[in-house]
């Protein structure tokens, strides 16, 4: 006999994940229940895209005292500004640490959609040159999924979220159902026909594929080129929680969103050896109560689903949770100025740039380092920002500053990073949060492979523009990113083959307490070096279909 | 704002010859953000006109983008202690260099002194900007370049000139200038 549970299902988090587990879940017929550590957001009211800077208190510049009060370490994420600094949490309330000499950037989104709302948008799929890694480097554990386990959900997630892209064949960067490409500028297709020319196959330079509609798709409006997309879309017109997948899942009647809810760790059953609940703090009462359900699913971001699994004391027989930890290396890239096309000019801001996809260690082996990384990056003409320190004053300055300067354009990197378990999230002896619940302590840092990654980055961007004609080309100088920062961190509750060596296992689903998944970047056996968000959302979705099947068969 | 600050501002921005254009209203609207922007919190009296007519000579149009406002409260809640002073500190050259050169006050000279006085402090801010790169950021002037521009850049009527506001509601990657 079934025990009567609150729900049938309890998924913890409502961003990337989390808005996709309440989507199909909800769909496949469970009554589930969200829960959202932050406050509720409503489009209408919290969408601020369209709030020109003389609204704001600091015209843009952000509120320097409170920042370095409240949000020293939230206010390095690079979509991170006065108008969006509502969407990442107070450092103060979340605090974390690490070893002094080496920092990392937890940055965290605690509000109904969670990161989604701020996201970058960049979606790409991996190919079996990303699954098949780990094995053929012996590094880490081999992913238990390859290409053809995952594509179908690619597909599923694709069609639903809206992705614009072009189709360009390449094995190791597979197409997916775009909607039609956005369109690169004059000297971004000057520098794709010159490099097509230079590099042949070896090195494509295609538009970004991105999670924002250039057709209506599914009842939300196209992008309308406004910009700031990480200040929230009130035409819905890029993907998030907020936007799609909680609207959907809403729709059928069975879902329930409980904001302010924080999470404090499983309710364990060891007699069935199941979860039967989670523990959940009132963010703003700090009472604490259970809710029961019969599976549940930890979408809560990488690290915090790792602290979750951490403050159960549950579902590490490996011990491997909140090992591997991951990001992408970044700060390694190149710019240079084109001269001509001073008779065109850029009109709307597209919230998308140009991507070139990993090419060393595809075919050839690179002499420096193992995996590779690819290229974001974009052409454009300097404005205004070239000219707060240009000399003069009176109407020459004012002309000055409404002159478009020279075509320039950059090529930034985005590294792939390698699991190891000393990279590694533990439990804060002492230190607790504001609710009272034990934070982590963090310990992260590059290897020599990231960093020979990072060195060719600009070796390689500066060769890219070399072709394509660049003047002054200025490889980066940067050294390499702060571990964490470009907020792709993940690895910590890793799927594998085995038990003894992974915290999950194919489905996303816990070894150890079978009606538990983890289906956040926690999951991640490696970091390829393609924006990871898509490829969450397609384990997510692939992870609801089986446990609904399991639970179907009595099986959870 | 002072009335007789205020009817110095207006002279010295040619601000009367704007009072033409407007309509009752508009007077009293304008007599109330006047009345409204005297409560200046780091600008004195003084330094809050000096401010005013300084950054309209910088960049015409900067009275309308509001731009004394806004570095008032840069000043009040975004600097550090020992930025504000230094901007404090360095704003009375522009009276001392007024007198040296004209006999008066910054607020009381001729349009061409004003000028000429600006010119002269943009010119060591860019010959020091060549010497030491971007420790030239820290002079009060600069400061108050900076901020001027920056203000303008982001108001309305900035926006507006510069061709970003409003926005195009589309995308075209290889337009005519």
């Amino acid at each position: 006999m079934r025990d009567v549970t609150d729900f049938d299902a309890i998924v913890v988090g409502s961003g990337m994940t989390g808005g996709w587990a309440a989507k199909e879940l909800t769909e496949l017929g469970l009554r589930t229940l969200v829960l959202e550590a932050g406050r509720a957001i409503t489009p209408e009211r919290d969408f601020v895209e369209h709030k020109p800077p003389w609204e704001m208190p600091f015209r843009g510049l952000g509120d320097r005292r409170a920042v370095a009060a409240r949000q020293s370490r939230q206010g390095n994420s690079v979509s991170f500004d006065e108008w969006s600094h509502v969407f990442w949490t107070d450092d103060v309330d979340n605090p974390y640490t690490t070893p002094a000499d080496r920092p990392f950037y937890w940055f965290r989104a605690r509000q109904v959609g969670g990161k989604s709302t701020i996201w970058g948008r960049q979606v790409y799929r991996w190919s079996d040159l990303d699954f098949e890694a780990n094995l053929r480097d012996d590094i880490g554990v081999d992913w238990p999924i390859r290409y053809a386990d995952i594509a179908p959900w690619y597909d599923h997630v694709e069609r639903f979220i809206g992705v614009s892209g072009q189709a360009e064949g390449l094995a190791h960067l597979p197409d997916g159902q775009f909607l039609p490409p956005m369109e690169m500028n004059c000297v971004e297709q000057h520098v794709k026909e010159r490099m097509r020319a230079h590099f042949g196959r070896d090195r494509v330079l295609t538009i970004g594929r991105v999670a924002n509609l250039t057709v209506p798709h599914l009842g939300r409006a196209p992008c309308h080129y406004c910009g700031p997309c990480h200040r929230g879309c009130i035409t819905l017109s890029y993907f998030s929680s907020v936007n799609a997948t909680l609207p959907a899942a809403q729709a059928t009647g069975r879902l329930t969103l409980r904001p302010f809810s924080v999470v404090r760790n499983l309710v364990h059953d060891p007699q069935r050896n199941r979860v039967t609940g989670v523990r959940v703090i009132d963010a703003v009462t700090k009472t604490d109560r259970v809710y029961t359900g019969r599976i549940v699913f930890l979408c809560a971001s990488a690290l915090e689903s790792a602290r979750i699994l951490l403050n159960s004391r549950l579902a590490n027989s490996s011990d491997q949770v909140g090992r591997n930890i991951m990001d992408h290396i970044k700060w390694g890239g190149a710019s240079g100025d084109f001269e001509g096309w001073t008779d065109r000019r850029v009109i709307g801001n597209r919230p998308n740039g140009i991507y070139v996809p990993r090419f060393r260690n595809v075919t050839a082996r690179h002499p420096d380092f193992i995996r590779g990384y690819a290229f974001q990056g974009g052409a454009g003409r300097g404005g205004w920002q070239d000219g707060l320190r240009a000399p003069g004053i009176g109407a020459a300055l004012k002309a000055r500053l409404t002159q478009l300067g020279p075509w320039s354009m950059n090529f930034e990197g985005f590294g792939e990073m390698l699991p190891r378990d000393t990279n590694r999230a533990t439990l804060h002896p002492t230190l607790v949060d504001t609710w009272g619940i034990p934070t982590l302590h963090i310990e992260c840092q590059w290897s020599d492979n990231e960093l020979a990654i990072h060195r060719d980055m600009s070796v390689a961007a500066a060769e890219l523009l070399e072709s394509a004609g660049a003047k002054n080309i200025e490889p980066s100088t940067r050294g390499p990113s702060t571990p964490g920062g470009t907020n792709h961190e993940m690895g910590s509750a890793r799927m594998g083959r085995d038990a003894r060596t992974s915290v999950l296992n194919g489905w996303n689903q816990s070894w150890d307490l079978p009606n538990v998944f983890v289906t956040d970047g926690a999951a991640m056996t490696s970091s390829g070096c393609q924006n990871p968000s898509l490829t969450y959302m397609a384990l997510t979705a692939r992870a609801c279909h089986y446990a609904v099947e399991q639970l179907k068969r009595g099986d959870l | 704002m002072e009335r007789r600050e205020l009817i110095q501002w207006l002279v010295a921005t040619a601000g009367l010859q704007a009072l033409d254009t407007l309509d009752a209203s508009d007077l009293l609207a304008l007599g109330r953000d006047v009345h409204r922007r005297g409560a200046a919190r780091a600008l004195a009296p003084h330094a809050k006109s000096n401010v005013s007519v300084a950054a309209e000579r910088i960049l015409p149009g900067a009275g309308v983008a509001g731009v004394t406002p806004f570095i008032d409260k840069m000043l009040a809640d975004w600097y550090t202690p020992d930025e504000r002073r230094r901007f404090l500190a360095g704003l009375p050259e522009l009276d001392a260099r007024a007198r040296a050169r004209a006999g008066v006050d910054f607020l009381a000279c001729a349009e061409a002194d004003q000028i000429a006085v600006l010119t002269a402090l943009d010119d060591e801010v860019t010959a020091l900007r060549a010497a030491r790169g971007n420790a030239a950021n820290q002079h009060w002037f600069a400061m108050l370049k900076y901020l001027t521009v920056y203000a303008w850049c982001t108001s309305e009527a900035g926006m507006r000139a510069l061709g970003l506001f409003p926005l195009p509601g589309r995308y075209d990657g290889c337009a005519p200038v």
